[in-house]
């Protein structure tokens, strides 16, 4: 079978029509692309503006705790050991020689006392500088003023030491999240017991917290609405491409699971 | 004589949109771009003189070939360089079209155009234009494109490249084989059709280009 010249100047012109419309194509498949990777580009600078924005919420509350605790201890803790110090003073008969010196002791005590809850008021005034030192020795300082309240009985299972962790300020809000499970559980669980876990495993830091209070029903919190403290934990976990799981059952306690993985 | 055409009306407004807005350009290939144009119009415009004349202007074109290549390929290379491609591609691919030119003048004793050697740089011109997007595309960095002058030049360039290799291809048989004349000819329309493509692209990129360099004055 002959094809005639007429036949391949058609599949000549066809062929030609088929290689402009390609280019067509190929063009438009670019410039989607781009669109995607334009879209991409801002949803990665709004994660970025909002995680700031977190993080600098997350900072102000840090330093918001810190100020009711250093609140609570001037009144409780120094402004008791004063008082007491200027009861004391105030008894003193300087003819009483043998009285006096025991007081005198006694008072000396008691400022020892006083200077000493000042030097660790002064330490938890510089948080910040304490979360760069490390989450386990924040941890374990924001820990030591709980127990001194005799409330908990506090268990805090942690390593030597962890990973530092990639993103910038990351320790801080995971400091956060710690202090707002914890003040949820010493607001509304009536626990007797904490225990506090840090742990590395594989690529994530996990911390997980359980207490033996009253207990809540996840989904009906879930439903109705959760809870400021609770949405802002699974909101933080979020941030840092973590994942908060919350479990508890009412009248057995709440143990509350934080994953974040370090890349 | 009517001496203009579709394509000689292209690309006098293309010349004219170029010496409009690129004459202040600071890079030296965008600004070459307007004695090229000026004379691929003088070639296009003396081409359809001879042909009416019944003068072969086979010559003519094989001649504006060379120039072709070495201004299109330069102003590739002028694309690329962000992307620190070398110098030696450059040199390399000339002195490949260079030789593969003289050889096939040669083989047709400089009686007929070059087609073998035009099909090779369009195809090189193609690639060049795929391998832009490949960049583009690997870049993780987000760029407008559509307000990029590289990027429609390139556009344009692959319109035109890709869309002319068939009748690069066939050529010699489209010559031999179409009946009529040739402002009626399939190839003519297709290299129509491409050169409308081709300048609308290139006048839009250059308007990206004066664009550029007026919001960074």
């Amino acid at each position: 079978m002959q094809v005639s010249s007429k036949e391949i100047i058609s599949l000549i012109t066809l062929t030609s029509i088929i290689f402009l419309i390609a280019p067509l194509f190929l063009i438009r498949y670019i410039l989607l692309y781009n669109k995607k990777k334009r879209n991409h580009t801002e949803e990665k600078v709004l994660m970025q503006e909002a995680y700031e924005t977190e993080l600098l919420k997350t900072q102000i509350e840090v330093q918001e705790q810190t100020l009711k605790t250093v609140a609570y201890d001037l009144h409780d803790n120094i402004g008791q050991l004063l008082s007491l110090t200027a009861v004391t003073l105030s008894t003193i008969n300087v003819n009483d020689h043998e009285v006096v010196a025991e007081k005198i002791r006694f008072i000396e005590d008691l400022t020892q006392r006083s200077i000493r809850e000042v030097k660790a008021l002064s330490k938890l005034l510089h948080s910040e500088e304490l979360i760069k030192m490390g989450l386990i020795e924040a941890i374990d300082f924001e820990l030591s003023w709980l127990k001194r309240s005799d409330r908990f009985a506090i268990v805090f299972n942690a390593p030597e030491r962890l990973t530092p962790m990639s993103k910038n300020n990351q320790e801080t809000i995971v400091f956060r999240l710690f202090q707002e499970i914890i003040n949820n559980i010493i607001q509304h669980a009536k626990a007797t017991e904490i225990i506090i876990t840090l742990e590395e495993i594989g690529n994530e830091l996990h911390l997980i917290i359980s207490d033996n209070g009253i207990g809540f029903d996840v989904d009906e919190i879930g439903e109705v609405k959760m809870g400021m403290g609770l949405s802002n934990i699974k909101k933080r976990t979020h941030l840092l491409n973590g994942i908060a799981n919350i479990s508890s059952t009412p009248g057995k306690g709440s143990v509350i699971k934080i994953s974040i993985p370090h890349i | 004589m009517k001496l203009v055409t579709f394509n000689t009306a292209i690309e006098f407004i293309c010349f004219l949109a170029a010496l409009f807005l690129l004459p202040r350009d600071k890079d030296l290939a965008w600004k070459l771009m307007i004695p090229y144009l000026f004379l691929t119009f003088l070639v296009e415009t003396a081409g359809l003189y001879l042909r009416k004349q019944g003068i072969s202007n086979l010559e003519l074109y094989n001649g504006f070939l060379i120039l072709e290549c070495f201004f299109t390929s330069f102003f590739f290379f002028r694309l690329y360089r962000i992307y620190q491609v070398k110098l030696k591609w450059l040199i390399g691919w000339l002195t490949t079209f260079s030789v593969l030119y003289v050889i096939e003048m040669i083989y047709h004793d400089f009686s007929s155009f070059t087609s073998f050697t035009a099909t090779t740089m369009s195809v090189v011109f193609v690639l060049s234009c795929l391998y832009f997007y490949y960049l583009k595309l690997k870049d993780e960095l987000y760029e407008p494109l559509l307000s990029s002058a590289s990027f429609w030049w390139i556009s344009g360039s692959l319109f035109f490249y890709f869309g002319s290799t068939v009748c690069n291809l066939f050529f010699d048989y489209l010559r031999e084989n179409e009946p009529g004349k040739y402002n009626q000819s399939v190839r003519y329309l297709i290299f129509n059709i491409l050169n409308i493509i081709l300048y609308s692209f290139w006048i839009f990129s250059f308007i990206c280009r004066y664009r550029q360099r007026r919001s960074s004055l």
